[in-house]
């Protein structure tokens, strides 16, 4: 879903279905006695224009573990992403990486500070080579070529195809790449959204694998609307609805068929 | 090429016309004839050549920026007055050799200070308007065009310094082997166009390489594509806009030099409005924003337009339709391909 639709969706919702929202939101994150987090989110307030799209987005990523956020369909979960990244700034709210504030910085200092995002739609550069799209996103030009080897030793299929055009590949490998590009980028911390979109159920096992081999040296906080997907790779999660965390937890809590996350998530 | 038709002098025509088959035949065979083909060709490529060069800045900056620079072609009549300044200044009682030198010289000054002046207009006056609707960087860059050409006015008139007769002598006068012709297999082609040829290829090679071949020229592409995900992979989008930017005018700039020295354009205020038309008529051919659609729209336009010439001087003995002609496949183009040869349905920007 487009941050456009996000944004009418969430414009255009009710009031909050869950009146017992508090009994899950007091669960606090799993990691929490490991030390300051890794990002963390604060009273976060977006808006597109005159739609307040995120309203007073509170969480925490600690170092070396994967955060689902969940929710439905224009409840902002993209939008959060985008607010971390300064692509929508927050008008009100702290966001925090390692202490520091993210808040009034340019995209590309942020991005520099070692966040990767791995987009809604993959958004290749679709006139590029799969090589130039890898290379495109390594920070120092000097370690282009073994950024190359670390892509296409992950995924052999994109080695096959290292000339073509990244507009020509395939939904699944366009997804490979898309997270390529994400681990080749140096980042300590990535913003995955929906990864799963669109895709085969074979190449969605995959794309787990991927992140789950990606999560043993990088910090994942991920969008994803496929529950037994999400609930597999992730630790923490976190539920969004109009705007704001309803609910938070361990993964192991829940479970994919269980009420707890199914009342926030089906339509 | 030249403006401004008067209906009186048009041909008879109709009263011409039991004649014109047989005139037709006879022309068509002249056309078709190796030398005056070779000299046709040859005489297209060279103006193909300018227009790369005029065009390419326009077709860079939009392609990354989404902007359309009305201001372009002010930029270009610039770099062709502070070469011909640097010409004048430099050239006089030199010869030949030095006359080529000052030229290089003029080109590299006009490419430097346009391009500097050309990153000024982004950081100042177009970054502050890059969210806003694409009407408003086209009024400012329309508004930026006024003031830069009553600015050239001004101090044309003020200084007086185009009718001075150094001014013409240096301009007018080139080096021996560019007043010559060459000639070969009964094909004569003049120094000058041979020259712009070499600079139109040098431009394209250079464009080419910086696109293909450099870190920069990757970001330019992969902006050209979505300048919000490049700056999501880190990459100072703003900087690589400026950079683009100050390009563009800088080629512009060096363009400029070449149609000073050009006695079929020449160093004057009109030239911001002649070059932009051609301009804009590439850059819509070829497909707004791709490099390669550019080139090889100046090329149909160049030979488009020196057959055209070739046609009315010897068929209908007028002089004055082939700008029309050049314009007519800007027409057909949008009617039959509206994004034009090359060109995709969005290009970058904001």
């Amino acid at each position: 879903m487009s941050a456009d639709e996000e944004m009418e969706s969430t414009a255009g919702a009710g009031d909050n279905p869950d009146a017992d929202v508090a009994e899950h939101a007091v669960d606090g994150p799993a990691n929490e006695g490991s030390g300051d987090p890794l990002l963390s989110l604060s009273g976060v307030e977006t808006y597109y224009g005159d739609s307040h799209v995120l309203e007073g987005v509170d969480l925490e990523v600690y170092e070396g573990e994967v955060v689902a956020l969940m929710g439905r369909n224009g409840v902002g979960k993209t939008t959060t992403l985008r607010s971390v990244l300064q692509l929508t700034p927050p008008r009100e709210g702290s966001i925090r990486y390692r202490g520091e504030e993210l808040v009034g910085r340019e995209t590309h200092e942020v991005a520099a500070r070692g966040l990767g995002w791995i987009p809604e739609g993959r958004r290749m550069f679709g006139q590029l080579s799969v090589e130039e799209n890898v290379r495109v996103a390594v920070p120092d030009a000097d370690d282009a070529d073994a950024a190359l080897e670390l892509a296409f030793e992950t995924f052999p299929d994109l080695a096959e195809r290292r000339d073509a055009n990244a507009g020509d590949l395939s939904g699944g490998q366009q997804q490979m790449l898309a997270i390529a590009r994400g681990l080749v980028g140096d980042n300590d911390l990535l913003l995955v959204d929906e990864p799963s979109e669109g895709l085969a159920p074979l190449i969605v096992e995959a794309v787990a694998e991927a992140l789950t081999e990606a999560a043993a040296d990088t910090t994942i906080l991920l969008v994803e609307q496929n529950l037994p997907l999400a609930l597999d790779v992730a630790d923490r999660f976190y539920v969004l609805d109009h705007g704001t965390v309803v609910d938070e937890g361990d993964t192991d809590a829940v479970s994919a068929e269980g009420d707890r996350l199914r009342r926030y998530l089906s339509a | 090429m030249t403006a401004g038709v008067a209906l009186a002098s048009l041909p008879p025509l109709v009263s011409a016309m039991p004649a014109v088959p047989l005139q037709f035949a006879d022309a068509l065979i002249e056309f078709l004839s190796p030398s005056t083909l070779a000299d046709v060709i040859l005489r297209g490529i060279a103006e193909a050549s300018l227009y790369v060069m005029i065009a390419a800045g326009l077709t860079l900056v939009f392609g990354l920026m989404g902007v359309l620079n009305f201001a372009h072609g002010s930029l270009t009549m610039l770099g062709a007055y502070i070469g011909g300044l640097v010409l004048v200044t430099l050239v006089s009682g030199s010869g030949g050799g030095g006359r080529l030198l000052a030229f290089g010289v003029a080109v590299v000054v006009a490419f430097g200070a346009l391009a500097a002046l050309g990153g000024g207009i982004e950081v100042g006056l177009v970054r502050p308007i890059y969210d806003r609707p694409p009407l408003y960087q086209i009024l400012l860059t329309f508004g930026v065009t006024l003031v830069l050409d009553e600015i050239a006015r001004i101090v044309v008139l003020f200084y007086g310094l185009q009718p001075t007769t150094v001014w013409q002598d240096v301009l007018g006068t080139k080096p021996t082997f560019l007043a010559e012709s060459v000639g070969a297999a009964g094909v004569a082609v003049s120094g000058l166009e041979l020259f712009q040829i070499l600079f139109g290829v040098a431009t394209v090679v250079g464009v080419h390489l910086f696109l293909t071949r450099t870190r920069y020229g990757l970001f330019v592409r992969a902006g050209g594509e979505d300048s919000e995900m490049l700056s999501a992979l880190g990459v100072d989008v703003n900087r690589v806009f400026t950079v683009v930017f100050a390009l563009g005018t800088g080629i512009a700039g060096a363009a400029g030099v070449l149609l000073a020295w050009d006695p079929s354009w020449g160093a004057s205020v009109p030239l911001a409005a002649e070059t932009l038309l051609p301009a804009f008529v590439v850059v819509i051919v070829g497909g707004l924003g791709t490099f390669r659609g550019t080139v090889v729209a100046a090329l149909i336009v160049g030979l488009v337009d020196s057959s055209m010439t070739w046609w009315f001087q010897n068929f209908v003995d007028f002089t004055g339709l082939p700008e029309m002609v050049v314009f007519l496949v800007l027409v057909i183009t949008l009617i039959v391909k509206p994004q034009g040869l090359y060109g995709v349905s969005e290009v970058g920007g904001h």
